[in-house]
């Protein structure tokens, strides 16, 4: 059937001469200007409103551009060969036999970073480990050849020749003060905070009973699905573009300039498109390397992470060892808690102290609490290094303090629910750093989901629990 | 070095490739076809699904020597110029995707799935995704979506109360 003839309407330029004109100028502000202040727990027009993403049908397409997806003319491969070794101190690196390989265009090791260190608050870490290896998947050395596989075989032909050394590996053996250091001579603990309010020991002797319990959590990685990735370009006016994942360009451009010894103002970040980030893109990992690789060859060259690499090489989240104790009245109020978290850090300090922090701060829960003693360290161990991760210590200490909850509360035979209930939050409670809280419905949301799925004052045991 | 010659989004395409080389990389790297993703390489995580001869499979454990003669479904083969596919027009309507670096590989496991199955549950759907991993989504939404679309296939009207899919 053929289409019905397109009518071309008469456009509106030739009717309405005025939409050429351009728009009235905005009225000029007279000051005071008047600020519109939300009252508390306002809704905003945009809640309930339908949106879709900007980004959806392209994703859909399989047309978006994820770095992987990219191609330069001419464009090189880089893989880094990775320690696989805890902590050890490098003898040497024979690169000969790699570089010999057909294809490979250029090798550099940690010796040819101008400034091998960088770090998003200490400058802990090195690009590629020249003198020591502080953990399994610390980069050794790198190769960009003209094709992955090539470059993966050339990676297995570099020898490096290692002096074992003992690993600390334990989070509470990094704790103490007899344990070697394994950023030597620095010690172990990088960061430490203290919350204290009231007299927790007093707390403790008018106490009814008084309940202790430890906790740890694993370390966990983000696993996004786009693994690591980024191309560098070096041209040849000395300016440096790289196409890269990270969360923050601009913290990420400081540490390119702080570690390829050049001013920022010749750095070109590219935020490209993220398959995931999760707080595991939040700091540079191999651009410096790409870079260097790119000014070598004076070609671009692409780098993405094997998965394996993306699980040792990357940040995870901070394993906790959480010691907790907490004496109660016999009604069942909270009289003084006593918190010390150690946080496993790994190899290098990363997102470390803001994790600390965090965690630290919301370790006491929900709950009114007059007298808190809250600890927390965060220590060196030769294993993969720990950052930011959803939640920064959060989730870790919210699995503490509600098991501990769950613990006390058994052991007195109250309700889990009537206890928290008891302790919880409301509105205008002091949080342990003594801010005053506004909109609080812990109590109200508790009791509006314990109605919801019927709760019975023992959960049954089929994963119904209560969790503030 | 090796021939493949196999039909791609109802183009013949051939190559030659060293034989070591994935259907996953001969369609991204030869045909520059970079909808399907790597995203392990070793299978786990479903980026990488593409359609071959009418089956899902993880275009990162076939060789391309594999692929020769037979018919492969790309995300790039399933939209033309003027039509979305269904389930693409759902996936971004529900706001399906977030990152979107699982999506073509989800959407093309559904295709599968709904080719075969014009109306499935919401637990066979949940069966047909299980080799493909999402870090952001949470499922649901998918789950909506490829719902909808398996309506819109069959001709009906997407029911209005889309909470219902996921809970039958």
């Amino acid at each position: 059937m053929p289409d019905k003839p397109r009518v071309i309407e008469k456009p509106d330029v030739l009717e309405k001469p005025d939409i050429l004109k351009p728009p009235a100028p905005a009225p000029l502000v007279t000051f005071p200007v008047e600020v519109v202040v939300p009252e508390g727990r306002q809704q905003t027009p945009a809640v309930g409103q339908r949106a879709t993403r900007a980004d959806a049908r392209l994703h859909g397409l399989g047309q978006t551009k994820y770095i992987d997806d990219m191609y330069f003319p001419n464009m090189l491969f880089a893989k880094i060969k990775r320690a696989g070794i805890a902590s050890a101190r490098i003898k040497s690196i024979d690169t000969k036999e790699a570089e010999a390989m057909p294809g490979v265009i250029a090798v550099i090791t940690g010796r040819d970073i101008p400034c091998n260190s960088f770090g998003p608050s200490l400058k802990d870490q090195p690009v590629l480990a020249s003198e020591r290896v502080f953990h399994a998947g610390d980069g050794v050395a790198a190769v960009a050849a003209v094709s992955e596989q090539i470059a993966a075989e050339a990676i297995e032909k570099i020898k490096v020749e290692y002096e074992p050394l003992t690993p600390v590996l334990d989070p509470l053996e990094s704790l103490k003060l007899e344990t070697p250091g394994v950023h030597a001579p620095s010690a172990n603990i990088y960061g430490h905070k203290l919350i204290k309010k009231g007299d927790v020991e007093k707390a403790f002797a008018e106490s009814y009973r008084v309940f202790e319990g430890t906790f740890r959590t694993q370390m966990v990685e983000h696993v996004p699905l786009e693994p690591y990735a980024c191309i560098a370009q070096w041209d040849a006016n000395g300016r440096v573009t790289v196409y890269s994942t990270l969360g923050r360009i601009t913290l990420g451009r400081a540490d390119v300039a702080r570690t390829l010894g050049i001013p920022m103002s010749r750095i070109r970040i590219i935020a490209t498109v993220v398959g995931g980030n999760f707080g595991g893109k939040n700091e540079i990992r191999a651009e410096p390397v790409m870079a260097l690789l790119s000014k070598k060859t004076g070609r671009p060259v692409k780098c993405v992470y094997t998965r394996s690499e993306e699980f040792t090489a990357s940040t995870t989240r901070h394993p906790l060892v959480m010691d907790y104790k907490t004496g109660v009245s016999k009604q069942g109020k909270i009289l003084g808690r006593k918190i010390r978290l150690v946080l496993d850090g790994g190899a290098y300090c990363s997102w470390s102290e803001t994790t600390l922090g965090k965690a630290c701060i919301l370790s006491a829960g929900p709950y009114n609490i007059d007298n808190l003693y809250a600890e927390a360290f965060v220590v060196y161990t030769n294993k993969t290094m720990t950052g930011a991760m959803r939640g920064f210590g959060a989730p870790q200490v919210c699995f503490a303090y509600e098991s501990h909850m769950d613990d006390i509360a058994h052991a007195l035979g109250l309700d889990p629910l009537e206890f928290r209930l008891m302790n919880a939050f409301e509105e205008g409670s002091i949080s342990p750093t003594g801010q005053k809280l506004h909109s609080v419905v812990v109590k109200e949301s508790l009791l509006r989901a314990a109605k919801r799925f019927g709760w019975n004052g023992l959960g049954d045991g089929n994963g119904t629990g209560v969790k503030a | 070095m090796v021939n493949v010659t196999l039909k791609v989004n109802g183009e013949t395409r051939s190559a030659t490739v060293p034989p070591e080389t994935t259907l996953l990389r001969l369609l991204r790297d030869q045909f520059n076809l970079t909808g399907a993703k790597l995203g392990c390489d070793v299978g786990d995580c479903g980026a990488c699904t593409v359609i071959v001869d009418g089956k899902p499979v993880n275009s990162c454990l076939m060789l391309a020597g594999q692929a020769d003669g037979r018919e492969v479904l790309t995300i790039e083969g399933l939209a033309n110029a003027d039509h979305l596919h269904p389930l693409q027009k759902l996936f971004e309507h529900f706001g399906s995707l977030q990152c979107g670096f699982c999506g073509p590989g989800v959407i093309m496991s559904a295709k599968a799935l709904l080719d075969e199955n014009p109306n499935p549950s919401a637990q066979e759907i949940r069966d047909a995704l299980g080799g493909n991993l999402c870090r952001c989504t949470g499922y649901a939404k998918m789950i909506e979506a490829i719902k909808g679309a398996s309506c819109i296939l069959r001709g009906e009207e997407i029911p209005a109360v889309k909470s219902a899919f996921v809970t039958e």
